[in-house]
């Protein structure tokens, strides 16, 4: 049986008292400790680890760290720790399969092996982006819900309630806007004729992301409750009170942790060690069934620097080499340049290829990495990019990826600091036939055209 | 930096504590210091030199990933380490005053490494740094600042839904007729320099690194 979600709550309360900093510099001192100990090494030259054990060292250290320091809850200043047969009995109950969506647009989340066929779920649309109003957000949504390589949509968020009122995150008009704006994602996904696929939306504060459930109106049973581990290695009780609810409810739980290039983690190689520790601690104390296994660079706005696509792609492919769990990568989620731009593509690409590959779904949406308060900063084409990207990389071989990930980072990793800013939604769509102005599109095709000849074949989605 | 001013030995020394802080060497750097406060060195000048050099050059390494966030950590515990044993000699008065300042993500805000960085380095380039934590409700800084007579408000936001905070900040400062008396200065992953102007925040730090270049320059600390 897996460790009782109230047992993990006594932990909290009862586990080893330590100071924050303590635990936050455990994570530095341990990992580069087993670093040396496994032999973990970064090479910028392999973006990609094709050969070798290094994955299945990489899996050996994250979990000897998670087992060693467990997760840190701020709010009790303990550290929640499991033991050894504990973690066996996680990974070994786990879930390998969950479904997701309903009727018609239902679809098995399974594991998948690293370069395998296994079919990927991709839930796209523009995650937490910022909308003016709700019928613009609607009519986006819209176009996200009805292209077909897409199993579901992440939503967003109305900053302003009314055009007038801003809303703040903990206050009650994050409570009401969040419900509105899924009330918006539903109405949407029914229009598309698509009433069934996923849809996902996480508010800042867990009772707001708790008012979106509601089987008629709003989140459903068939989607899953986003439960974020808050970075490096930590969670708290906003984060178990999602898990909480999931659990009472009967909502599957997807958790998701950035371990930090820069942070404590400190290195790449403590970032992939990281990365792994804190997966196991999705499943284990967040009682995730699915969950992300993610990095960020604390100096770079983007998620597909070369060493963060070492880091996540290993990473993930550590887990998915040594246990049956559910992965997802989201590599390519939130690329440093803007929509309308050849880059946005290159850089959403090179992760959407890396977390098929190796073995991970991609269920976390994407849109540009910073947005600020500009609102209607994307469009219904990137989230077909992602669904178009992540379906069409399944199956294909490590050097194939590998050589498209070498050609797309030439085309984009120098760019990364002062990436082009791109164009919103008015800028880059015709909002009353909702399809991409003919510059785009043509952008489109042929950054498309120009993967394919680098050997990524697209599927037709047409019908 | 050689000074003609001071024997050539004292400028080793000088040099020396310099780069045992950089290489984190708290054994080597303390025993320096302790050197150069039995060599009669003006400690004030140890301060001012040997430390800022190497808050400089900590810097440096952490914006091209020669060190990261635990490094700054160490090193700030390090300065503190190395200023105490050079402060001996100094009556209260003359110690080097810092500048303070509070630091931490606004209310309904759970992250936390951003800031983290953003402090430590503010620390490590001289400043007196209060964190106040995440999730932390404009009237916390603002009492905070009053009671540690802060010069520096450093406001953390990475989601646009917490941005607003960084405005009412502000605005409760404005209204309570506390304005003047600190300076603020925002950050965080959606924040943009349009923004602070907007919301009359005094600047704006695009990064850890950047933040401590704009506060010293908005304390003339260069």
């Amino acid at each position: 049986m897996r460790l009782p979600f109230f047992e993990i709550l006594e932990r909290a309360k009862k586990g080893p008292a330590m100071e924050e900093k303590e635990f936050d510099m455990s994570i530095f001192h341990r990992t580069q400790a087993l670093q040396k100990k496994f032999g973990i090494k970064y090479d910028p030259e392999t973006p990609l680890v094709i050969d070798g054990d290094l994955p299945d060292r990489i899996y050996q250290a994250g979990r000897e760290l998670f087992l060693e320091l467990g997760a840190y809850c701020p709010n009790t200043r303990r550290a929640i720790k499991i033991s050894e047969a504990e973690l066996d009995r996680e990974i070994a109950e786990c879930p390998t399969a969950v479904d997701l969506g309903a009727g018609q647009d239902r679809v098995k989340m399974a594991h998948r092996s690293v370069a395998g066929n296994e079919d990927v779920v991709v839930v796209a649309g523009l995650q937490t982006l910022p909308f003016s109003d709700e019928q613009t957000m609607e009519t986006i949504y819209y176009g996200c819900a009805r292209d077909r390589c897409v199993d579901g949509i992440w939503g967003g968020i109305i900053l302003k309630h009314d055009q007038r009122h801003e809303i703040q995150a903990g206050a009650p008009s994050e409570i009401y806007q969040y419900r509105k704006t899924v009330e918006a994602l539903r109405r949407a996904i029914n229009r598309a004729g698509r009433p069934g696929m996923i849809l996902v939306n996480n508010a800042p504060s867990s009772v707001a992301t708790i008012a979106m459930f509601d089987e008629e109106a709003g989140l459903r049973r068939t989607d899953y409750m986003e439960v974020t581990g808050m970075s490096e290695m930590k969670v708290t009780y906003d984060d178990l009170n999602r898990t909480a609810y999931a659990l009472a409810h009967g909502t599957p739980i997807h958790g998701t942790h950035s371990s930090i290039i820069g942070g404590f983690s400190a290195n790449p190689e403590g970032a992939a060690i990281v990365a792994v520790a804190a997966s196991l601690q999705l499943i284990s104390i967040h009682k995730a069934e699915c969950f992300r296994c993610g990095t960020v660079d604390a100096r770079i706005k983007s998620r597909v620097s070369r060493a963060q696509l070492w880091v996540a792609g290993t990473g993930i492919q550590a887990l998915n080499r040594n246990t049956k769990l559910i992965v997802d990568g989201t590599i390519g989620d939130h690329p440093a340049a803007g929509p309308g731009t050849k880059q946005y593509l290159y850089e959403s690409a090179a992760g959407h290829i890396v977390s098929t590959v190796m073995g991970a779904h991609s269920t976390e949406g994407t849109r540009k990495f910073v947005v600020g308060l500009t609102p209607n900063y994307g469009t219904p084409l990137e989230s077909r990019w992602m669904g178009e990207v992540c379906k069409s990389a399944v199956g294909i071989d490590f050097a194939t990826a590998d050589r498209l990930v070498r050609y797309l980072l030439a085309k984009y990793e120098d760019n990364l600091v002062d990436a082009p800013a791109g164009a919103t939604f008015e800028e880059l769509y015709d909002r009353d036939r909702l399809e991409p102005l003919p510059k785009y599109r043509k952008l489109y095709e042929e950054v498309k055209n120009e993967i394919q000849t680098q050997g990524l074949v697209f599927k037709d989605w047409s019908n | 930096m050689i000074s003609a001013d001071i024997p050539t030995e004292h400028q080793e020394l000088l040099d020396q504590l310099k780069d045992m802080i950089v290489a984190i060497d708290s054994a080597g750097a303390c025993r320096t210091a302790e050197r150069i406060v039995a060599e009669k060195i003006d400690p004030m000048r140890a301060i001012k030199y040997s430390i800022a050099e190497a808050a400089l050059a900590i810097g440096h390494k952490f914006d091209t990933g020669e060190c990261f966030l635990p490094h700054l950590v160490m090193v700030g515990d390090l300065m503190d380490q190395v200023t105490m044993i050079l402060e001996v000699g100094i009556p209260q008065e003359d110690c080097l005053k810092k500048k303070v300042v509070v630091i931490g993500a606004v209310q309904g805000d759970m992250h936390s490494v951003g800031k983290n960085l953003v402090g430590t380095m503010l620390r490590s380039g001289g400043f007196e740094v209060h964190d106040l934590g995440v999730d932390v409700p404009s009237a916390t800084f603002i009492q905070k600042a009053k009671d540690v007579k802060a010069d520096l408000i450093a406001l953390s936001s990475l989601l646009t839904t917490t941005m607003p905070y960084q405005r009412e900040v502000i605005d409760d400062l404005v209204s309570m007729g506390l304005r003047h008396k600190f300076k603020v200065i925002i950050g965080g992953g959606p924040v943009t320099s349009e923004y602070a102007v907007e919301i009359g925040a005094d600047a704006y730090g695009k990064d850890a690194v950047d933040a401590l270049v704009v506060a010293k320059k908005m304390f003339g600390m260069e």
